[in-house]
């Protein structure tokens, strides 16, 4: 037997219909994060939570670059996330990131054309550039000469005292820049040679460091540590707290990292992403990056703006030349990050 | 009312299904992961056929196996020292602390309600340069450098054995509490001593207890991390260390599940051989 609807019922179910649709069809109002452990203080999205106060930003963390995107390979449902120079490719080969429509971007301007660059493949701008460093060696002027070159962290001088980063590939990059190699073909003999070197440099260390501002700053600080490969973040900590330090512009150049965030390719916030990545752009936050965290900004009217000393101290701004010796981190292939990481785990194993 | 039959579903369901959901079906997660011949990240629906290209990558690598081998040892001398330490512990709570007994062990367990890392990071201002132990022997004039005690292997071992031992003496303190005084009686009017009555009576039967403490620290020392991360330093590392960076920092889960599975594999040999070497079902009965 047929249905018959009445005029107002039909009213109501194409009403409920329309609004089910419009619900359908609505981004969800949230934003997921994959960040690194201390990128969810509040600070660090200020603009976004001014201009959206009932909009919830949640996170999930990853420990590298290499455990953010195999989370992101293994379908997190992160909206955007946040990772290092040297793995961009690998995002858009395996199609986990969106192009950015930076029209709508109304902070974009502010950034310079270099750092734009160094988010685009094919042309393509699929990464926002956020903060970056430099990555050189930490010493304790009281304790040691001035280091001239990467290879202070491989003198048995320093023993008990040096503090290497956990970390695979910085490892590789660091031998490569001391025996003048190119890093993005590193040979098999070449990796052999830097396990060996690195293996004889164990005994120097007094531990290998994971969390800059967590096991590397307190080792600076309290002098237990002379010698470290560091970020700029823990140089100017220390210089805060007038620990005698200097940041070394060794021989064979500073290594260079920025930081990008992109939008997930299953997204399904796009727009919201989108408004998230241009306040993350904007001064506020931009400003707490540098003044909070002690790393460089895109935003190049917040670097314009520092006065401190320290801070120009920190980020060379100080010195016209600074670029033209630094070392930008390549990108690396998945073979020779597996290998990297695995000789790294022999070298910590002996 | 329900009978027996009726009853074990209620009884044994809840927690099997837990244990399947949480347990069995993670484990056979990394048995698979194990069994990937790529290496790097693993996406869901990528082809693979099943390898042992892993395992054969971990055998042929002997600094593995060596970190293996040292941390079993560091595992089994850490599960020592808390059995015995603990086992004192236990018999005064057991037989000598008579109405404090409840307070007593309430104290026993106050360290749990401080966070695991906590009570770890107390150890690092404990045992550093400028810590409590150095500025003690400082201030003695019995040193005149700072003593080299954190960032050790010694320093992991001392705080898993502080973590350890009052989990250790729990199972101690049960199996104690079962023995009847008419047994201690027994053997007194039959003319033993205390020591005998420790050594013929009181041990033998808080022995399915020491044991249970023994393998509760053993297993899951094997693979801690945590501790040697914080205060082992370079020279403290342990296997776990290895099988957490390659599912963490390196983004390598199939080489990490293969460390990890032959780990349990390890453990599982071991503390089979050891339940057999001491005949544990007659204890036990």
């Amino acid at each position: 037997m047929p249905v018959h609807f009445s005029r107002r019922a039909f009213a109501l179910l194409a009403g409920v219909s329309l609004a089910l649709a419009a619900c359908t069809q609505a981004e969800p109002q949230e934003i997921l994060v994959m960040e690194w452990d201390g990128y969810q203080d509040p600070a660090f999205f200020a603009d976004f939570q001014t201009a959206n106060p009932n909009v919830p930003v949640t996170f999930e963390y990853g420990v590298s670059d290499a455990d953010i995107l195999g989370k992101m390979e293994a379908g997190s449902q992160a909206d955007v996330f946040h990772f290092y120079s040297g793995w961009q490719q690998f995002y858009v080969d395996q199609g986990l990131v969106r192009e950015i429509d930076t029209t709508k971007l109304t902070n974009w301007d502010k950034v310079p054309d270099s750092f734009k660059e160094q988010g685009q493949i094919d042309g393509k701008q699929f990464f926002l550039p956020w903060d970056w460093g430099f990555s050189s060696i930490l010493y304790n002027t009281d304790e040691i000469p001035e280091v001239t070159s990467w290879d202070a962290l491989l003198n048995p001088d320093y023993a008990g005292h040096v503090s290497m980063w956990n970390d695979g590939p910085a490892a590789v990059t660091v031998a490569a820049y001391i025996h003048g190699w190119d890093e993005t073909a590193i040979t098999d003999e070449q990796l052999a040679q830097a396990e060996a070197e690195w293996i004889a440099q164990k005994p120097l260390n007094t531990f290998y460091w994971s969390s800059e501002y967590t096991d590397l700053c307190p080792g600076i600080m309290d002098g237990t540590i002379w010698v470290a490969y560091a970020w700029p973040g823990c140089y100017a900590t220390a210089l805060y707290e007038g620990t005698p330090v200097a940041y070394a512009n060794p021989v064979e150049g500073r290594n260079s990292w920025i930081g990008f965030y992109g939008i997930s390719a299953d997204t399904d916030s796009y727009e919201l992403a989108l408004a998230f990545l241009d306040a993350k752009l904007a001064d506020v936050t931009m400003a707490n990056v540098v003044n909070l965290f002690y790393y460089g900004a895109a935003n190049q009217d917040v670097m314009d703006a520092i006065e401190d000393p320290i801070l120009i101290e920190a980020f060379g701004i100080d010195d016209p030349s600074i670029l033209e010796t630094t070392n930008f981190t390549p990108p690396v292939t998945d073979a020779q990050r597996t290998a990297w990481t695995a000789m790294w785990a022999r070298v910590q194993a002996e | 009312m329900l009978g027996r039959r009726g009853t074990l579903p209620f009884l044994v369901g809840p927690p099997l299904l837990w244990l399947a959901a949480l347990f069995v079906a993670p484990l056979f997660l990394i048995v698979l992961f194990s069994l990937r011949p790529e290496s790097g990240m693993v996406a869901p629906g990528r082809p693979w056929d099943p390898s042992l290209a892993q395992y054969i990558q971990v055998l042929k690598t002997p600094s593995f196996l060596r970190l293996l081998g040292t941390s079993t040892l560091i595992a089994l001398g850490v599960a020592a020292m808390a059995t015995l330490l603990a086992y004192p512990l236990a018999y005064f709570l057991a037989f000598r602390a008579r109405a404090r007994a409840t307070l007593y062990l309430t104290l026993l367990l106050v360290p749990f309600a401080a966070s695991y890392l906590l009570r770890i990071m107390s150890w690092k201002l404990m045992l550093g340069p400028a810590g409590v132990i150095n500025s003690l022997l400082s201030s003695a004039g019995l040193i005149s450098e700072p003593l080299d005690l954190i960032f050790t292997r010694p320093a992991v071992v001392i705080t898993l054995v502080y973590v350890w031992i009052p989990f250790a003496a729990l199972p101690i303190l049960a199996a104690m509490q079962r023995i009847q005084p008419s047994q201690l009686e027994a053997a007194a009017d039959l003319g033993a001593g205390p020591w005998a009555r420790l050594w013929r009576v009181t041990v033998p039967l808080s022995l399915p207890g020491a044991l249970a403490a023994f393998f509760m620290v053993f297993i899951p020392t094997v693979g801690e991390y945590v501790t040697p991360t914080l205060i082992g330093g370079t020279g403290g590392i342990m296997y776990g260390n290895l099988i957490s960076d390659f599912f963490g920092r390196g983004g390598n889960w199939p080489f990490g599940a293969a460390l990890a599975m032959l780990m349990l594999l390890l453990t599982v040999v071991l503390v089979v051989a050891a339940a057999r070497a001491v005949n544990l079902r007659r204890l036990i009965s």
